[in-house]
């Protein structure tokens, strides 16, 4: 049964497209708790795949959406602190780089075909992970000084740049080659 | 999907696949292997039915019983396999076993020989390297090689590569996810029949906590969900070689991990001199056929390729 969605008004779908997007980020995140590395701070996180999937497909609503999902993350997994804010700050910035890149820096819309263009994304999510890592590290670092501030900046570094390039990249090629989604964050898309 | 794009894929698959050994390790011994294949490919089937019943749907009103048919084949065969390579396994120690496993790579070839489909002289040379690059990581270990567990991860690596040539046919007249929704259907029938003849009292059996549950649910959403479903894809646009050369990556990804992890992950390996040569060789073996060297507009071009 095709779900009839013209007349449903526009905040409505984003908010239901937000709550989907918070659910599949928890579905992913929740499990990966038990492969603690620092523990009660940071894990093995393959969630980070996601960073770039929201903020390319899914725009504002998906930077929303992975920062709420952090959050919501952090309550269910008895890891919620004051640097929580900065992790909210920080993976609502994280996809946000994407989705401001491809919206306004870049003059090409985005594909993932040629190495050229893979490139680029590339130098997009260690940027965006540099950023993260300045805004979480620091705050963490505040909070609780035992922490290896180098360790700690290291981890949010790896899983903010490994999981988007080796898990994200084949994600994204599949969603837009072969489910034919298109990317929100190209001018031309963004009033679909 | 182009070429370039359909590799990047594989390689991918077969990182999550060499996360297995992780994965595993959360979950305790006296879980049978059956077990866990039955439950995690249920849980991939699920997840992938709700996702895509439309497009699952259209696909079956398109060819119902020859997809039904060709995916119990495809289940079959990939049960048989994993039996073989599970009981084969048991005359290895691990690090043998790893690279005795990459040898579909080798048998392959003669597979498609066999089927009168024509092999690239570049695939031959590939296929020597690796082969090539498993002698050498099994070192010392190859005068010791217990000749029934040869023979049964031999027999593993023949079914292994006639189910990929299989695949990779069948990738290019089917939809994807409705072939991996179903071979994951019947990969999970025929591992819960195996289970309860091995284990008849099945789920009771389980010492259940939250980190098998945990365990299960990554292993079936990252390694079948995703990684088969993205192998489908990627397999429309590469051929069985390609892809059967990527798979044997599997190995290098499997070492990296157990020298780079921490402790609380896995257990550290640091390899030995012949495993690094080993691992070098499969990754040669592998950029010789995936890199297009004569025509390198052809790898980047996307509309070319399609």
């Amino acid at each position: 049964m095709a779900l009839k969605t013209a007349n449903i008004p526009k905040p409505v779908k984003l908010c239901a497209l937000m709550v989907i997007l918070v659910l599949v980020y928890l579905v992913i995140a929740i499990p990966f708790k038990v492969m603690s590395v620092i523990p009660g701070f940071t894990d093995i996180r393959p969630v980070m795949l996601l960073k770039p999937v929201f903020g390319i497909f899914f725009g504002i609503p998906g930077c929303l959406a992975f920062a709420i999902g952090n959050l919501i993350g952090d309550i269910m997994s008895d890891s919620l602190r004051w640097s929580s804010i900065a992790g909210f700050a920080a993976n609502f910035l994280g996809p946000f780089v994407f989705y401001a890149f491809w919206r306004w820096i870049s003059k090409e819309p985005f594909s993932l075909r040629t190495g050229k263009s893979l490139l680029k994304l590339t130098a997009v999510v260690i940027v965006s992970s540099v950023i993260e890592a300045l805004i979480i590290t620091p705050a963490v670092k505040l909070i609780y000084p035992d922490i290896d501030f180098g360790l700690f900046a290291l981890m949010v570094m790896i899983n903010g740049t490994v999981f988007p390039l080796f898990l994200g990249i084949p994600l994204m090629i599949l969603m837009q080659e072969e489910l034919h989604m298109k990317p929100i964050c190209h001018k031309n898309n963004v009033d679909r | 999907m182009n070429r370039l794009q359909a590799n990047l894929c594989l390689i991918c698959v077969t990182m999550c696949w060499s996360t297995e050994v992780i994965i595993f390790a959360c979950i305790p011994d006296s879980v049978l292997p059956f077990a866990t294949t039955f439950i995690c490919n249920a849980i991939a089937s699920v997840i992938l039915a709700a996702c895509f019943f439309k497009r699952i749907g259209n696909e079956l009103r398109r060819s119902k019983k020859k997809l039904i048919l060709r995916c119990l084949v495809l289940g079959a065969l990939n049960c048989t396999y994993n039996t073989l390579y599970l009981y084969g396994l048991n005359y290895f120690d691990v690090s043998s076993g790893a690279f005795t496993f990459s040898m579909t790579v080798v048998v392959l070839p003669v597979v498609l020989f066999t089927l009168r489909k024509k092999v690239k002289v570049r695939t031959w040379v590939s296929v020597a390297l690796v082969l090539l690059g498993i002698v050498s990581a099994l070192g010392e270990n190859v005068a010791n090689i217990n000749p029934t567990g040869l023979f049964l991860m031999f027999m593993g690596c023949l079914v292994r590569a006639v189910f990929i040539v299989k695949l990779n046919d069948f990738a290019h007249e089917h939809d994807s996810v409705t072939l991996s929704t179903f071979i994951s259907i019947f990969v999970s029938v025929f591992s819960f029949i195996i289970w309860f003849v091995l284990q008849p009292s099945t789920f009771s059996a389980i010492p259940w906590s939250g980190t098998i549950v945990a365990s299960l649910f990554i292993y079936a959403y990252f390694i079948v969900a995703f990684a088969q479903t993205l192998n489908i894809f990627a397999q429309r646009r590469a051929t069985a070689t390609e892809a059967t050369i990527i798979y044997a990556l599997e190995i290098v990804f499997s070492l990296i991990w157990g020298a780079v992890l921490p402790e609380t992950l896995i257990e550290r390996t640091i390899p030995t001199a012949f495993q690094i040569i080993g691992a070098l060789l499969i990754v040669a073996g592998s950029v010789i056929e995936i890199v297009d060297f004569k025509g390198k507009r052809r790898l980047v071009n996307g509309a070319e390729n399609r």
